[in-house]
C-alpha cells in the first residue's frame, strides 16, 4: 500500500502525447510482460502474462501516470478465463488503458493486482466469488457477495444453474456462542445486517477496543440480486434499461441508466438527438438532486439522532424533486425514461406547466439550502463530531478506486461530467465542488454544494428546452428494432453517477443479449476504503463515517 | 400545609393518628403518582408524537378521536399485550428490576416537589438533596439493565449511562447548590417561598426573584447539565439508536419496554419539576392556579428537550464526558463560588 | 453557540408556521401524473395476439397461451412480479395493453396477483384518467420504430 505521497514526478508520463495516448510507448514500457494486444472500444488494451500482472500494474501506475483502477472485470470464454483491468487516470480519465490476463481453463491463477491497487482486493474477490479465477498472493481470496459454503462460480460457463445451494446454519458460526477470550482485552460486535445506521443490510464486523474501533470488516453481500446476470439475459434495445434504475434504487435512477445508454450507445455506434441530450441531462442532475437530498437526510439521522427534523426536511424537497420526475418519466423511483438513442418521452404538455413547476422548485432551492447549513454545516456540535473524523487521505482515496463526493471532499478534483464529458454539460457552465477537509464534513459538504451546482444546470437546461424550435424536439434517434453489436466488441464506458463513477463493461457475442455485463459499482470501491476512515475513532464516527460514505446497498451487491 | 392535611381536612377527620396519617399518606402518593403518570401518558404516545410532527411539517396521529387523543389507549393496548420476550442468558432478577427501579426512582423525587395548591407530600428540610439522591438512582437501573441484557449494545448503552450521570450529576448538584446560597434552605417549599418575593417592578409589573431571573448563568447550566441527566439531546449518548441500538434498552419488550419508556418520560418531567422548583418559582404565576403553572413549567421543559431533539446532533461519548468534566464542572464551581462571595458580601 | 441557536430557530419556525406535508393518503388520494405507470388493463377485442409484450416483458411476468389456430386463449399476467417498465404497452401496435394510473391493489397471497384476463380487464381506472389519452401527443415518436423488421406473428 502506497500510503506515502508519491514524489513530485519531474517527468512526463509515458505515453502522453499531443494527439492523445500512444498505445506504443505503453507496450514497449512493459516489455516482456506483454503477449499481445486488443482494441476495445474505449481503449487499447495490453495482453499480460498471468504471473507478470503486479509488474504490469505498477509500471503503468508508477511510469505512465494510471493511478485509477477503475475496474475489474473477469469473464470465462470457451478456451480461456480472462481478467480485465480497466485503469485509467484521474487527472484525465479519457487516457484510459484495459490490462487483459488471459488464465487456462483448467488452472486459472493469475497474479493479484492487490499490491498495486488495495481497491482490486474486492475486484478480485468479486471476480473469485462469481467467475472462479484465482488470484495468487491475493490476501485475502474469499467469497464477497455469496455466502461462504456456496458451490460453483455462477457466472462460469459451466455452472449448474439447477444445482441445489444448502446454506446450513451449523456451517456458520453460532450468533450464541462464547466468544469471550481470556486475555483479550477488545470485543467483538456485530453492526448489522440489521442496524438502523448501516442503511440496509450491511454487516459490518466490528472489534472494540472499549468503544474505538480497533478493526473493522464489511461483510456484503445480503442485496446480491444478481444483477449483471439479469442483464446478460435481456435484449440490448429494451429489457436492459429497467434494470439500472435498481441498482441505486435511491432516487439515482436516471443517472444509473445512463451508464448503460452511455456504453450501449457508443458499443452500437447510435446516435442521440442534441434535444435528447439536454433532456437527459436535466432529468440525470434532478436525480442527483434527490440523491444528495437523501444522503444528507440519512446522514443527519446518523448523527443527530432519529428525531432529527433534517431527515423530514430533506425528503419533503425530495418529494417534490420526485414529483417532478414523475410527470416527465412516469414513474417515482423506477423510471425506465431512458432509450437507447434517446428519451421515451418529450417534456410532459403543457410544457409551461412543467417549467414552472421546475422553476419553483429551483427559485425554493437556496432558502432550503441555507435552512439545511443552518441545521448542519454551521452547528458546532456537529462540527465538533465531524470535523476531523473519518480521514482519508487523497492518496489513499485513489488508490481504494474512491469517486464521487468521497473522493472530492478528499480534494480529489475528479467529476466525469467535465472530465469525461457526455450528454451536453460540456456546454453548460458549472463547477465541480472539491473540499479539502478529507473528513465526514467535507463529504457533506460536497453533497450540499453539488446540489446548488445540479440546480445551476438545470436552470440551464430549461433555458435550453424553452427556446428549442419546435420541429426540431428529436427526442430519439432511429435505433433498429433489435440490436446486434459485432461479435467480441468490448466497451467499458463509466458517468458521474451520485455516488461516483459508475461504469458499465459490455462485452458483445453477435447476439441481441450481452455475453459480459459488468457493473463498476461507486458505493462498492468507496465501502471497502470505510476501515481506512473509522479505524481508531469512536462508534459514533463509524456510523458518521459510514453515512457520510452515502453507499446504497442495491448497488454495492448488485 | 402539606397534602395529608388538607386530604385531612376535606375529609373532615380532626386530628391525625399515625394510621390515618399514613393511609391518608397512601391516598396522596396515589393522586400524585396518577397525576404524573397522566402527564406521561400524555407526553409519550401523544404529544411526542405531535410535537415531533410539528417541527418535521407533519401531522402525525389524528385518525384516533378528537387529535388522534385515543391512540394514547390504542397504544397501550398495543404495547401490553406485545409478547414479553426475554432473551437467553439474561440476569433474571436484574433484568425484571431494573425497568421497575427507573420508573420508582423518577417517581420518588416527586414527594418532595411543591405542585402549588398545597400539593406536596413530604416537605423534609433536606428536600434538594433526598430529591438528587433519588434521581440519581436511575443511573443504578439504567446499569442494571444494561449489563443484565446480555446483549453488546445493552452493556455499551449502560456504560455510557454511568458515565454521563456521574459526568452530569456533580455539576447540576453543584449549581442548584448556588440556589441554596440565595435560599439558605435546602428545604423545597422554602427555596419555592424564597423566590416569591419581587426582584424589580416595572410599570408597575413585578418581576419575582426566580432565580432564573436572579442567576440566568445558573439557570443555562442547570439546563445543560440537566438535559445530560435526562438524556436528550444533544446528550442522548445511552440511547443512540443508530449506535447502539437504544442501548440498555435494547432487549426489552412489552410490559418492560412501557416500564422504561415511562421511566424515561417520568424523568424529563422530573427535570422539569426540579428546574421549575429552583430556578423558576416552583407553581408560582399570576392569575392561573398554583398546580396549573407547575404543569405548564414542566411541560415547558419537556417541550425544550424534543425541541432540542429536532434541531442538535448528539455529541460522542468522549466529548461528552470532556463538557462534563472540562466545561461543566468548572464553570458550575466558578458560579459558586462567585454566588457564594457575591452572598456573602451583600448578606 | 450562534449555530446551535440558528438550527434551533429553523425547527421553530417550521413548527410555528403550521405547514405540513403530509398526505392524508385513503382519505385524500394523491394526484398522480398522467403518465403515471400504475396496473394494467388489458382489451381482448383489440388484441391481436401478436405476443409482442410477452417477447419484450424483461422479466416473464406476461404468459401468453394460444390453441393451434393461433386464436388466443389466455393472457396471464402477474402484476407482483411486474416491474412496471411500460414496455409491453410502447411494442404494443394496437393499445390492447396499457397501464393504467391505478396503483391500489392489495392481495392476501402472491398468487392472487397473477390476473387472467378478465382480471386484467375489470382494472378501474384511477379517477377516470385514460393514460391513452394522456400519452397519446408523442406516441409517434417514442414508439422508434426503426429499420428492424416488424414480426406480428
Amino acid at each position: 500500500m502506497s500510503l506515502e505521497a508519491p514524489e513530485p514526478s519531474t517527468h512526463a508520463d509515458v505515453g502522453v502525447t499531443e494527439e492523445g495516448l500512444d498505445y506504443d510507448a505503453l507496450e514497449s514500457l512493459l516489455g516482456d510482460a506483454v503477449i499481445g494486444r486488443e482494441t476495445h472500444v474505449n481503449a487499447e488494451a495490453f495482453v499480460v502474462r498471468p504471473d507478470r500482472v503486479a509488474n504490469a500494474l505498477s509500471v503503468l501506475k508508477e511510469e505512465a501516470g494510471f493511478d485509477h483502477c477503475s475496474c475489474v472485470t473477469a469473464q470465462q470464454y470457451e478456451d480461456r478465463y480472462e481478467s480485465i483491468y480497466h485503469l485509467k487516470k484521474y487527472d484525465d480519465p479519457t487516457q484510459e488503458v484495459g490490462v487483459v490476463v488471459p488464465t487456462s481453463v483448467s488452472k486459472p491463477a493469475s497474479q493479484s493486482g492487490e499490491s498495486v491497487y488495495r481497491t482490486a482486493d474486492w475486484h478480485e474477490r468479486e471476480a473469485y466469488d462469481l467467475v472462479g479465477i484465482d488470484y495468487d498472493d491475493h490476501p485475502d481470496l474469499r467469497r464477497i457477495l455469496l455466502p461462504e459454503t456456496w458451490q460453483g462460480h455462477p457466472l462460469g460457463l459451466n455452472y449448474d444453474q439447477e444445482q441445489h445451494q444448502v446454506v446450513p446454519l451449523t456451517e456458520h458460526a453460532n450468533p450464541l456462542q462464547e466468544d469471550h477470550q481470556e486475555g483479550a482485552d477488545t470485543m467483538f460486535l456485530n453492526v448489522g445486517p440489521h442496524h438502523p445506521a448501516t442503511h440496509g443490510v450491511l454487516h459490518l464486523k466490528t472489534t472494540l477496543d472499549g468503544e474505538q474501533v480497533a478493526d473493522v470488516e464489511s461483510d456484503i453481500g445480503y442485496l446480491h440480486r444478481c444483477e449483471e446476470q439479469i442483464c446478460q439475459q435481456g435484449t440490448y434495445r429494451h429489457q436492459i434499461m429497467p434494470y439500472p434504475d435498481r441498482w441505486d434504487y435511491i432516487s439515482a435512477g436516471l443517472l444509473n441508466e445512463w451508464a448503460y445508454a452511455r456504453a450501449a450507445e457508443d458499443l452500437a455506434d447510435l446516435d442521440v438527438p442534441e434535444y435528447a441530450q439536454i433532456i437527459r441531462t436535466m432529468s440525470a442532475e434532478l436525480c442527483r438532486i434527490a440523491s444528495h437530498l437523501l444522503a444528507v437526510g440519512t446522514f443527519a439521522i446518523d448523527v443527530y439522532g432519529d428525531f432529527s427534523a433534517i431527515f423530514m426536511y430533506a425528503f419533503r424537497d425530495r418529494e417534490v424533486v420526485q414529483n417532478i420526475l414523475e410527470d416527465l418519466t412516469g414513474q417515482r423511483m423506477m423510471f425506465n425514461y431512458f432509450r437507447l438513442g434517446g428519451v421515451a418521452w418529450d417534456l410532459p404538455e403543457p410544457r409551461e406547466e412543467f417549467f414552472e413547476k421546475t422553476r419553483d422548485f429551483l427559485d425554493e432551492l437556496p432558502t432550503r439550502l441555507e435552512e439545511y447549513h443552518n441545521l448542519i454545516s454551521s452547528n458546532e456540535v456537529l462540527q465538533l463530531r465531524c470535523v476531523d473524523t473519518g480521514i482519508i487521505e487523497p492518496e489513499v482515496a485513489k488508490d481504494y478506486g474512491c469517486t464521487g463526493p468521497v473522493a472530492r471532499g478528499s480534494g480529489v478534483d475528479y467529476d466525469l461530467r467535465r472530465d469525461d464529458p457526455y450528454g451536453y454539460y460540456d456546454q453548460l457552465d458549472w463547477d465541480v465542488i472539491t473540499e479539502g477537509g478529507c473528513d465526514n464534513y467535507s463529504r457533506v459538504l460536497v453533497r450540499l454544494r453539488e446540489v446548488e451546482e445540479s440546480a445551476k444546470i438545470i436552470e440551464q437546461c430549461i433555458n435550453l428546452l424553452e427556446e428549442w424550435p419546435e420541429d426540431e424536439r428529436e427526442i430519439q434517434s432511429n435505433v433498429p428494432r433489435t440490436l446486434k453489436p459485432d461479435a467480441d466488441t468490448e466497451i467499458y464506458r463509466a458517468v458521474e453517477g451520485a455516488k461516483g463513477e459508475l461504469g458499465i463493461y459490455i462485452r458483445s457475442d453477435g447476439t441481441d443479449t450481452p455475453a459480459r455485463f459488468k457493473i463498476r459499482s461507486p458505493c462498492f470501491s468507496n465501502l471497502q476504503a470505510l476501515p481506512e476512515m473509522a479505524q481508531g475513532e469512536y462508534v459514533p464516527d463509524l456510523v458518521a463515517a459510514l453515512g457520510s460514505l452515502d453507499i446504497v446497498l442495491g448497488e454495492v451487491d448488485r | 400545609m402539606s397534602l395529608v392535611d388538607i386530604l385531612g381536612n376535606a375529609l373532615g377527620l380532626g386530628p391525625l393518628g399515625p394510621l390515618e396519617d399514613l393511609l391518608l399518606s397512601f391516598v396522596g402518593a396515589a393522586f400524585v403518582g396518577t397525576f404524573i403518570l397522566l402527564n406521561t401518558a400524555v407526553a409519550g404516545p401523544w404529544a411526542k408524537r405531535k410535537i415531533t410532527a410539528a417541527f418535521t411539517d407533519r401531522v402525525a396521529v389524528n385518525r384516533v378521536g378528537p387529535f388522534g387523543l385515543l391512540i394514547i389507549i390504542a397504544d397501550a393496548v398495543r404495547m401490553l399485550s406485545k409478547e414479553l420476550i426475554i432473551p437467553d442468558g439474561v440476569d433474571r432478577p436484574a433484568f425484571d428490576l431494573a425497568p421497575l427501579v427507573l420508573v420508582a426512582s423518577a417517581l420518588l423525587g416527586f414527594a418532595v416537589i411543591p405542585m402549588g395548591n398545597g400539593i406536596q407530600l413530604a416537605d423534609p428540610e433536606v428536600g434538594l438533596a433526598f430529591l438528587f439522591a433519588v434521581a440519581s438512582i436511575a443511573s443504578v437501573s439504567l446499569v442494571m439493565a444494561g449489563y443484565a441484557s446480555n446483549n453488546k449494545y445493552s452493556m455499551l448503552g449502560g456504560l455510557r449511562a454511568v458515565a454521563q450521570n456521574v459526568a452530569y450529576e456533580i455539576p447540576l448538584v453543584i449549581t442548584a447548590m448556588s440556589v441554596v446560597l440565595f435560599a439558605g434552605t435546602l428545604q423545597t417549599s422554602g427555596i419555592v417561598s424564597a423566590q416569591a418575593a419581587p426582584l424589580v417592578t416595572i410599570a408597575g409589573v413585578s418581576i419575582p426573584s426566580w432565580y432564573a431571573f436572579v442567576n440566568p448563568f445558573a439557570f443555562v447550566l442547570f439546563i445543560a447539565a440537566n438535559m445530560a441527566e435526562v438524556g436528550r439531546n444533544p446528550f442522548d449518548v445511552p440511547e443512540a439508536p443508530t449506535e447502539i441500538v437504544a442501548g440498555y434498552q435494547t432487549e426489552y419488550s412489552s410490559v418492560y419496554f412501557v416500564l422504561m419508556y415511562l421511566g424515561e418520560f417520568i424523568h424529563i418531567f422530573l427535570g422539569g419539576a426540579i428546574l421549575a422548583t429552583v430556578f423558576l418559582g416552583g407553581p408560582a404565576g399570576p392569575v392561573l392556579p398554583g398546580i396549573v403553572w407547575f404543569t405548564i413549567k414542566i411541560w415547558a421543559f419537556f417541550l425544550f428537550t424534543q425541541w432540542a431533539r429536532s434541531a442538535l446532533p448528539r455529541v460522542r461519548i468522549d466529548q461528552l464526558i470532556e463538557i462534563g468534566w472540562k466545561g461543566l464542572l468548572e464553570l458550575s464551581f466558578v458560579n459558586l463560588i462567585l454566588t457564594a462571595v457575591i452572598v456573602g458580601v451583600i448578606v | 453557540m450562534i449555530g446551535l441557536l440558528k438550527g434551533m430557530a429553523t425547527t421553530m419556525k417550521h413548527a410555528l408556521d403550521g405547514s405540513t406535508f403530509t398526505v392524508e393518503y385513503p382519505d385524500d388520494p394523491p394526484e398522480v401524473s398522467p403518465r403515471f405507470r400504475g396496473v394494467h388493463k388489458f382489451s381482448q377485442e383489440r388484441c391481436i395476439w401478436c405476443r409482442q409484450c410477452e417477447n419484450v416483458c424483461p422479466n416473464d411476468t406476461i404468459q401468453i397461451v394460444m390453441d393451434e389456430q393461433r386464436n388466443g386463449e389466455q393472457y396471464n399476467l402477474h402484476i407482483g412480479q411486474c416491474v412496471y417498465c411500460r414496455l409491453c404497452e410502447e411494442v404494443c401496435p394496437v393499445d390492447a395493453i396499457l397501464l393504467t394510473q391505478n396503483f391500489e391493489f392489495t392481495a392476501d397471497t402472491k398468487d392472487e396477483f397473477a390476473y387472467n384476463k378478465e382480471q386484467l380487464k375489470n382494472v378501474p381506472w384511477y379517477k377516470d384518467i385514460d393514460p391513452l389519452a394522456s400519452r397519446e401527443p408523442d406516441r409517434g415518436a417514442w414508439i422508434g420504430e426503426g429499420e428492424g423488421e416488424v414480426d406480428y406473428q
